[in-house]
C-alpha cells in the first residue's frame, strides 16, 4: 500500500501524517518505529487512514510547548478535525494509546470508536533506569528475532522522546486518566500482548471495570510491539474490532468442513 | 512422601481384549461395564480408607483399559463417594481439547471438592492425537498455548478475549471461581524441555510417568535447577512420580505372578499399526514419512508397541524401598500408581491396597 505524506496546521503545530486508503476514516497515534506494518496497510484496504506523527515524537521538531499529554492530545484532535468533518475511529499504540485515552476524554463527540493497542497509562513496569535505545527495544517484544526486523530508535530520538515523555510526566501509572476512563463513552478495545515487559496485561481488567463500552484482548506469545511479534493476531482483532464494535464477539467462521 | 492411587477404572474384563487400539466398542458389554466402573469406585474408597492420599484420574480414549476419556466426570463421580481424599485429574490431554472447557471442569471441580483439586496438563500419547483429528505437529504448541489460556482464564476477573495461534475466543468469563487462589496445584506432565522449562518458570508442579529412576532423575535435575533460576524452591507436593505396581505377602508371591505373566506374553500397551504410529511419530517429530518403505495394512495386524513394565515389584519392604530411591533420587514426593495390572483382577486390587495401605504407606510417610 502506498502512503502519501501530508503536513496539517493543528493548535499552532505542523503535523506530518501518512494518508492512504479510502472509506470511513481512521487516525492512528502510532508509536515511534511501529508506522509502515501490515495493521496499516490492511487498514488501508478497508478505511481511510491517517497516521499522524505527534509533535515532539519522532523525527519532528523537539516540542517544548506541550506540558501534558492531555495538551498533545488537542493537537492531535485538532488535526484529525483538519483531516476529516466525520467521526473516526481512533487508534493509539504504546504512549500514542495514552494520547489517544486523552483525546477521546477531550473529544468523546469526535471519536466514534476507540481502539488502544498495548497502552500505557495504567499500571507500567518500572522501566529500567539509563536504559539504551538498543535495550528498550529489545524489552517490547516477547522474541529477540522479532525484535531483530525492526530497527530501534536512533540514539537521538531516544533521547528526545524520553526526555519528552518525562516531561510530560507520561512515565507511570497515570491516575487522573484512570479516574476520567468512565467519561469514556464510545466503544473502545483494549488490546495487550500476554507477554507484555512494559505494562503488565493485567492492567488490561482496569479498562473493563471502568470504561462502560469496552472489550479486552489478550494476545498469545506477544510482547509490548504485538504488531513487531504477532502481526496476524494483532490485524485480525483490530479490522474485526472497527468493522463490528462491540460484536466483534459474535462468531462469523464456518464451521463447515464439506457442505 | 505421599501414596495416590492412579485409577485406572479398567473394564474387567480387559483380559480379553484383542491387541489392537482402537478397541473396538463392541468389546463393551454394558453389564460389565456398569460393574467395572462400580468396582473402580470400590477400589477409590477403600483407597481413601487405608490411607492414601490422592486419587488421580488420567484422560485416555478408546480403550477399555482406562476408559476415562472424560476425567472431569469420573474424578466428579468420585469425589461424592471419597469426601477426604484429594482429587487430582492427572490429567487433561490439552491439545485434544477446548481449554476453555477445561477450565471450566477444572474450576468446577474444585468447588465440588471444597478445594481437593489438583490439574494436570499432558500433551498425551503419540496414539491420542487420532482422537479428535489433531495434527500431530500442532501437538506442542497447542500444549504450550493452552497452558497460558487456562490459567489466564482461571484467573482473570474481568471477561476478556483470546487471541492466540491455535485458540481464538472473544468472551472468556470461567465461572466458578476456582476455591483453590489463584488456581489450584498443577502438575504438567513432561519430558520435554520446554514444558520441563514451562513448568518451573510459572511454578507449576512436575509430573513424570514410568521412567527408569535414573532417566527421572535426568528431567528432575533440569525442573529443579530452573525452578531455582526462576526463584523457588519446589515443595514435595509439585514433584510426582507415576509407576505401575504389583505388591504381594512376599517378593517370592511377588515375583511368581510377574513370572507368570511374562510367560503369558502381554501384548503391547497401546497396540497400533506400524504405519500409523511411524506416521504419528513422523508429523510430531517433522522426520520423513514414507508409506512404502513399510508393511502396509498387513491382514495380520502388524502392531508395535512396548508391554508396559512394572516400575514396582515385590513385597511391602521392598516396594517400600524401590519407591524411596524415587523420593531421595529425584525429590519425588507423591507417588502414582495404577494396581490394575492387565492380569490382576478386582478381588486382587483391593487386597494389594489393603496390603499397601497396612504395610507400605507407614513406611513411605517418613520418607
Amino acid at each position: 500500500m502506498v502512503f502519501t505524506e501530508g503536513t496539517v496546521d493543528a493548535a499552532g503545530f505542523s503535523v506530518r501524517y501518512w494518508e492512504a486508503g479510502q472509506g470511513r476514516p481512521v487516525i492512528m497515534l502510532d508509536q515511534t518505529g511501529w508506522r509502515n506494518t501490515m495493521l496499516h496497510d490492511a487498514l488501508a484496504e478497508k478505511y481511510h487512514i491517517f497516521s499522524l506523527e505527534l509533535p515532539g515524537m519522532g523525527d519532528s521538531a523537539v516540542n517544548s510547548t506541550s506540558q501534558t499529554v492531555g495538551d498533545l492530545a488537542t493537537v492531535a484532535a485538532a488535526a484529525a478535525t483538519t483531516l476529516t468533518s466525520e467521526k473516526y475511529t481512533l487508534i493509539g499504540s504504546s504512549f500514542g494509546a495514552n494520547v489517544a485515552l486523552c483525546q477521546a476524554i477531550q473529544s468523546p463527540h469526535q471519536v466514534e470508536a476507540l481502539i488502544l493497542v498495548s497502552p500505557m497509562a495504567i499500571l507500567p513496569q518500572e522501566s529500567k533506569a539509563n536504559a539504551s535505545s538498543q535495550e528498550a527495544h529489545s524489552m517490547m517484544f516477547a522474541h529477540e528475532e522479532n525484535a531483530q526486523k525492526f530497527n530501534p530508535l536512533s540514539a537521538e530520538v531516544f533521547a528526545k522522546e524520553t526526555e519528552f515523555m518525562a516531561r510530560l510526566s507520561a512515565v507511570g501509572h497515570d491516575a487522573l486518566v484512570e479516574a476520567k476512563l468512565g467519561d469514556i463513552h464510545c466503544p473502545t478495545l483494549a488490546i495487550f500482548g500476554k507477554n507484555d515487559r512494559l505494562v503488565s496485561s493485567e492492567s488490561a481488567r482496569v479498562y473493563r471495570e471502568k470504561i462502560p463500552n469496552n472489550n479486552i484482548a489478550i494476545v498469545y506469545d506477544a510482547g509490548h510491539c504485538i504488531v513487531g511479534d504477532r502481526p496476524e493476531a494483532l490485524v485480525n482483532s483490530v479490522i474485526d474490532y472497527a468493522e463490528h464494535w462491540e460484536t466483534f464477539i459474535v462468531g462469523h467462521k464456518t464451521g463447515v468442513i464439506n457442505p | 512422601m505421599k501414596a495416590s492411587l492412579f485409577a485406572g477404572m479398567g473394564y474387567s474384563e480387559r483380559h480379553k481384549f484383542p491387541f489392537t487400539w482402537p478397541v473396538p466398542p463392541a468389546y463393551s458389554d454394558p453389564e460389565v461395564s456398569v460393574r467395572s466402573y462400580q468396582e473402580g469406585m470400590d477400589e477409590c474408597a477403600l483407597a481413601e480408607d487405608v490411607g492414601f492420599d490422592w486419587i488421580s484420574f488420567s484422560e485416555h480414549h478408546y480403550s477399555g483399559r482406562i476408559p476415562t476419556g472424560t476425567p472431569a466426570v469420573m474424578a466428579a463421580a468420585v469425589a461424592e463417594r471419597c469426601k477426604r481424599i484429594t482429587i487430582a485429574v492427572l490429567g487433561h490431554l490439552l491439545p485434544l481439547n477446548n481449554p476453555i472447557r477445561v477450565a471450566e471442569e477444572l474450576a468446577l471441580l474444585d468447588n465440588l471438592t471444597n478445594g481437593r483439586l489438583v490439574a494436570g496438563f499432558l500433551r498425551g500419547t503419540p496414539n491420542e492425537d487420532q482422537v479428535y483429528s489433531v495434527n500431530p505437529a500442532e501437538g506442542r504448541g497447542r500444549l504450550l498455548e493452552s497452558m497460558d489460556l487456562i490459567l489466564k482464564a482461571l484467573t482473570e476477573p474481568q471477561p476478556f478475549s483470546w487471541e492466540g495461534r491455535y485458540y481464538q475466543y472473544r468472551t472468556v468469563a470461567v465461572w466458578p471461581r476456582p476455591v483453590q487462589q489463584p488456581f489450584p496445584p498443577v502438575i504438567v506432565g513432561t519430558r520435554s524441555d520446554d514444558t520441563i522449562r514451562y513448568a518451573a518458570e510459572n511454578r507449576l508442579g512436575l509430573g513424570v510417568s514410568f521412567l527408569s529412576v535414573e532417566e527421572t532423575a535426568v528431567i528432575t535435575d533440569k525442573y529443579h535447577k530452573w525452578c531455582e533460576e526462576a526463584g523457588w524452591t519446589p515443595g514435595p507436593d509439585n514433584i510426582v512420580y507415576r509407576g505401575s505396581i504389583y505388591v504381594a505377602e512376599t517378593d517370592e508371591l511377588a515375583n511368581e505372578w510377574f513370572e507368570g505373566l511374562m510367560k503369558s506374553k502381554p501384548g503391547p500397551n497401546i497396540p497400533m499399526r506400524r504405519t500409523v504410529a511411524e506416521a504419528i511419530q513422523s508429523a510430531r517429530t517433522g522426520g520423513p514419512f514414507d508409506l512404502r518403505g513399510l508393511v502396509a495394512g498387513s491382514p495380520e495386524g502388524d502392531v508395535v508397541g512396548n508391554a508396559l513394565g512394572i516400575n514396582f515389584l515385590g513385597g511391602p519392604d521392598t516396594v517400600a524401598k524401590q519407591i524411596r530411591e524415587f523420593h531421595d533420587r529425584c525429590g519425588i514426593g507423591v507417588i502414582d500408581m495404577p494396581f490394575q495390572q492387565n492380569k490382576v483382577d478386582h478381588k486382587a486390587v483391593m487386597e494389594e491396597l489393603e496390603l499397601f495401605g497396612r504395610e507400605v504407606i507407614p513406611q513411605i510417610r517418613e520418607f
